[in-house]
C-alpha cells in the first residue's frame, strides 16, 4: 500500500510547478499505472515518493515514508530510468557479466548469492548470465534491471517507464510479470506516456498533465474515456461508402488521400456493407485512439468530463439509439432526454454493437473478444450521456475484479488479438461470404497474426506454471507467490 | 559488511581490474630489467638499489606500482558514478559513506599487496638483469644477510635456519643497508596513493579527473613540504628524497634546468620527522574529510 498525499515541486519560485499536489493511493494487489504525456511530472513525482528530490507531500509505504524504512531494497523494488534515456539506459558497467552483476548487488543487499542465479532464471535471462553487459539489448537491461529491484524480495515494485523504447515481445513479457506480481498480491506502481499501454496493464490508471492529477480512475472507466475503437477504411469509393456509413449512424471522418476513419459502428458490419453495395476496400483495419487529456484545472476525480460536447452532430441519432438500448438494459437510468427513434433512413437493422443487448439480429459470435466486447459497451453511450454512462460502466466494474484475477493471458492480449489481427478461427460463421470473396484484408493480417500467436505462445510455456497457478483459483497463495519460481 | 562483500565481488568481477594489475607488474618488470641493465658497474649504492626494485623513473610521478594503485581507487569509485548499480533510491548518505570506507578498506590491502609483488618481481628481474660488473654490498658475503634474517625473524620470536641457501641471494637486494625502511614506505606510498585515488574521484565523479589529481598531487605536495621544511630550516629527509623519484617538486621541475643541485636540498633528517608526518597527514585528512562533507551535499555517489 502507497498513500501518496499531496507531492509537490516546484524548481523555481514563480516557475510553474512540476509536480503539484498529486495524491493517490497504490494499493496492493493492483497494478495502479501513472499516465503522462512527456515532461508530466511522472518521474519527478516518482523521485519524490523515494526522497531523492526535494520537495513538499508525503509518501507512506505501508505506513512509513521512506527514509525511515530500514531496510527499504527489502520492501520496495525500485526501477529507475538509469544514465541515459529509455533504449540507451543500461543496467550496469558494460564489462561485466550478467550473473557477476546479479551477484554483486546481492552481496550488496544481504541475499544469498542462490537468489540473483534464481532471478536470471526468472527474467529469462539465464542462457546469457555469462555474456558481459555490452552484449545486451535494451530489453535485457531492462530485465536485468528488474531483477535487481526483485533482489531483495519487495512486496512494493515503482517502475519508471520501464517499457519505454523496448520491442513488443519484450513490453509483452513485462506487462505479463507485473502483472502477476499484482495478482500474487504486491503493489505495482508504473508510469507511461501511452495510454493504450496504460489500459492493458493498469487496474487503475492515474493521469497526469502538466503536473496536476487529473483523472484517477479505475481501468474500465480509463477506457471508457480516454480510448476509442475505430476502423480505418481504405479504398477507391470511400465518397459513397462514407454517404451510407452516416446513414447507418457512423462517425466518419476522412484519414488521408483515401481513408476513412469510422467510429460507431463494427468492422465486419462495414465489410457487410461494402460487400454488399459492391464497394472495393482495400484496407479495413481495427484501432484505437486516444482521446486528449481531459485539461481540466481542478482535479477531477471522476474523469467523465472533458467529452461532452465532442462528437454530439454528427451522430446524433445514433448516440440515442443507443441510449434507448441502454435505457431498457439498465433500468435505473436517469435520463431526461426523450429516446428518439431510429432514423428511417437505416437500411436494415444491422448489428450495431456487438453485444447491443436490445439489438434483435443475433450479433457475430466472436470467441475471445469479450473484453474488447465489454470496452466497447462502454464505451459508446457515454459521449451521449455521462449519467447513462456511469450505470452502464457499473456491471463492467463489478465485474472486473473477478475477470482480472482468472485469466491473465486473456486479459494480457485483450487489446492486441483484436480480430483484425487474429487469423479467422473454424467457429466463425457469421463472416459469410462477405469477407471470404471480397479482397478484404488489412496490412497488419499478412504479417501480425504469427507474430501473435508466437509470442503468446512463448509467454505461455514460460508462465505456465504461474498462470496455471492463478487460474486455479487460489489467487493471491501467498505474497512471495510469483518469486518463489 | 555488505558493502564490504559488495565492493570485493565488484572489484573482483571486472576485467579492467585484472588487466591494470598485470599491466602495472609487467611494466615494472621491464623497467626493472631495463635500468638494471644499465647499472653502472661497482657496488650498487642503497638508494640505486631501491630505485631498480620499486622501477622508480623520474619521467611519472609516482612509481608504477603506486599509479597503478592510484588508478584502481578512482576507478572504483569512477565506474559507480558512471555505470551506477545500485538504484539510486539505495544510496543513502549512510551508504555512500559505508560504501566509501568499503572501497578503502577493499583497495588498500590490494594496493599494499600489488607493492609487495612488485617487489619480488623486480628483486626477480634485477638479479636477472644486472650486469656482472655491479655488486650488491650485502649479496657478497652471505654471512652478514642470514644474520639480518635471523636477526629479523628472532625480533619476532621465531628461530630461523643459522645460514640460508643461495637461491635467497635475491632477497639480499631488498636486505641491503637502510632498504627496508625505503621499501616498506614504498608499500605504504602505494596503499596512500590507491586511497587519495577513491577520495579524488569521489570529490569530482570521475576516475579521469581523480587520476589526475592524483598525478598532480605529488609535485604539489612535495613542493609545498618543501618550502615548509625550508622555512623552518630543516632539509628534506634523505629517505622520502630515495623513495621518490624525484626530490621536491621544485627542484624536480627546474633543478635540470639550473645544472642539478639536488645534493643541496638533499639531509640526513629520519622519515618518522614530525614535521613531515603532519606535512604528509594534514592533506591526507583534509582529502577525507572533504570527501565525506561533499557526499552530504550529494544525491548519488
Amino acid at each position: 500500500m502507497i498513500q501518496i498525499t499531496g507531492l509537490t515541486k516546484v524548481r523555481h519560485k514563480g516557475a510553474p510547478p512540476i509536480v503539484l499536489d498529486v495524491t493517490f493511493d497504490a494499493r496492493p494487489g493492483m497494478v495502479t499505472v501513472l499516465l503522462g504525456d512527456e515532461g508530466a511530472g511522472k518521474s519527478t513525482a516518482l523521485r519524490l515518493m523515494l526522497e531523492l528530490e526535494r520537495g513538499q507531500g508525503v509518501t507512506l509505504f505501508d505506513g512509513r515514508p521512506y527514509r525511515r524504512i530500514r531496510r527499504p531494497e527489502r520492501q520496495i523494488g525500485v526501477l529507475l530510468s538509469g544514465p541515459g534515456d529509455g533504449a540507451t539506459a543500461v543496467a550496469g558497467n558494460p564489462g561485466r557479466k550478467a550473473r557477476g552483476h546479479l551477484r554483486m548487488l546481492a552481496a550488496a543487499v544481504g541475499v544469498p548469492v542462490r537468489r540473483a542465479d534464481e532471478l536470471l532464471e526468472q527474467t529469462r535471462l539465464s542462457a546469457v548470465a555469462e555474456q558481459r553487459l555490452r552484449t545486451f539489448s535494451p530489453g535485457m537491461h531492462r530485465r536485468l534491471s528488474l531483477a535487481a529491484a526483485l533482489l531483495g524480495d519487495p512486496g512494493t515494485l515503482l517502475l519508471d517507464a520501464p517499457t519505454e523504447g523496448l520491442s513488443p515481445r519484450n513490453v509483452e513479457w513485462f506487462h505479463s510479470f507485473l502483472r502477476s506480481f499484482a495478482v500474487a498480491g504486491g503493489t505495482v506502481l508504473v508510469t507511461t506516456r501511452t495510454p493504450r499501454e496504460a489500459a492493458q496493464l493498469a487496474d487503475r490508471v492515474v493521469t497526469l498533465d502538466r503536473g496536476r492529477l487529473v483523472a484517477d480512475q479505475p481501468v474500465a472507466e480509463f477506457c471508457r474515456t480516454r480510448l476509442s475503437p475505430e476502423v480505418a477504411v481504405r479504398g477507391p469509393q470511400m465518397a459513397r461508402l462514407a454517404d451510407m456509413l452516416v446513414n447507418q449512424g457512423a462517425r466518419v471522418r476522412p484519414d488521408g488521400g483515401a481513408g476513412l476513419a469510422v467510429a460507431g459502428i463494427d468492422r465486419t458490419e462495414i465489410g457487410e456493407l461494402a460487400y454488399r453495395n459492391g464497394i472495393l476496400l482495400h484496407e479495413l483495419a481495427d484501432r484505437v485512439v486516444e482521446q486528449p487529456v481531459p485539461r481540466a484545472a481542478p482535479p477531477v476525480t471522476s474523469g467523465n468530463s472533458g467529452h461532452l460536447g465532442l462528437q454530439r452532430d454528427s451522430e446524433a441519432a445514433h448516440e440515442t439509439a443507443q441510449e434507448m438500448a441502454h435505457a431498457s438494459a439498465h433500468t435505473s437510468v436517469t435520463e431526461a432526454t426523450p429516446p428518439t427513434p431510429e432514423p428511417s433512413a437505416t437500411p436494415a437493422p444491422l448489428p450495431t454493437l456487438p453485444d447491443r443487448p436490445a439489438s434483435a439480429v443475433p450479433t457475430v459470435p466472436e470467441p475471445a473478444t469479450e473484453g474488447r466486447a465489454r470496452d466497447d459497451a462502454a464505451v459508446r453511450p457515454t459521449r451521449a450521456l455521462p449519467v447513462a454512462a456511469v450505470t452502464a460502466v457499473l456491471p463492467a466494474l463489478t465485474a472486473a475484479p473477478q475477470a482480472d484475477h482468472a485469466p491473465a493471458v486473456d486479459r494480457l492480449l485483450r487489446n492486441q488479438l483484436t480480430p483484425a489481427a487474429r487469423p479467422t478461427p473454424a467457429p466463425e460463421p457469421a463472416r459469410t461470404e462477405p469477407a471470404r470473396t471480397e479482397p478484404v484484408r488489412s496490412d497488419a493480417a499478412p504479417t501480425q497474426p504469427s507474430q501473435y500467436r508466437e509470442s503468446a505462445a512463448d509467454l505461455l510455456s514460460d508462465d505456465t506454471v504461474r498462470l496455471g497457478r492463478v487460474t486455479a483459483g487460489k489467487t493471491p497463495a501467498t505474497p512471495d507467490d510469483h518469486r518463489s519460481e | 559488511m555488505r558493502d564490504l562483500a559488495y565492493e570485493l565481488r565488484r572489484l573482483r568481477g571486472l576485467r579492467s581490474t585484472w588487466l591494470l594489475l598485470a599491466a602495472v607488474l609487467l611494466c615494472d618488470v621491464v623497467v626493472a630489467a631495463v635500468l638494471a641493465g644499465q647499472a653502472p658497474a661497482g657496488p650498487l649504492a642503497a638508494p640505486a638499489g631501491v630505485r631498480l626494485l620499486t622501477a622508480a623513473v623520474p619521467l611519472i610521478p609516482l612509481p608504477f606500482a603506486a599509479l597503478g594503485a592510484g588508478l584502481l581507487g578512482a576507478l572504483s569509485y569512477g565506474h559507480e558514478v558512471r555505470h551506477p548499480g545500485l538504484a539510486a533510491s539505495q544510496v543513502t548518505y549512510f551508504r555512500r559513506v559505508r560504501l566509501l570506507l568499503a572501497k578503502l578498506l577493499v583497495v588498500g590491502p590490494v594496493a599494499a599487496l600489488l607493492a609487495l609483488v612488485t617487489v619480488l618481481l623486480d628483486t626477480v628481474a634485477v638479479h636477472l638483469a644486472l650486469p656482472a660488473g655491479v655488486t650488491v654490498p650485502a649479496w657478497t658475503d652471505p654471512e652478514a644477510l642470514s644474520d639480518r634474517v635471523s636477526e629479523a625473524l628472532g625480533a619476532v620470536g621465531l628461530g630461523g635456519p643459522a645460514d640460508l641457501p643461495g637461491v635467497f641471494a635475491p632477497v639480499a637486494l631488498v636486505v641491503g643497508h637502510g632498504v627496508p625502511a625505503a621499501l616498506l614506505a614504498f608499500v605504504l606510498l602505494t596503499v596512500v596513493a590507491a586511497w587519495t585515488g577513491v577520495l579524488t574521484a569521489s570529490l569530482t565523479r570521475s576516475a579521469a579527473a581523480g587520476v589526475l589529481l592524483l598525478c598532480a598531487l605529488p609535485p604539489l605536495l612535495e613542493s609545498g613540504v618543501a618550502l615548509l621544511l625550508r622555512r623552518t630550516g630543516r632539509p628534506w629527509p634523505t629517505r622520502a628524497a630515495e623513495l621518490l623519484p624525484f626530490q621536491s617538486g621544485i627542484e624536480w621541475a627546474y633543478g635540470w634546468v639550473y645544472g642539478g643541485a639536488r645534493e643541496a636540498a638533499a639531509g640526513s633528517a629520519a622519515l618518522t620527522d614530525p614535521a613531515l608526518l603532519a606535512a604528509v597527514a594534514v592533506p591526507a585528512v583534509a582529502l577525507m574529510l572533504a570527501a565525506l562533507l561533499v557526499q552530504v551535499r550529494r544525491r548519488s555517489l
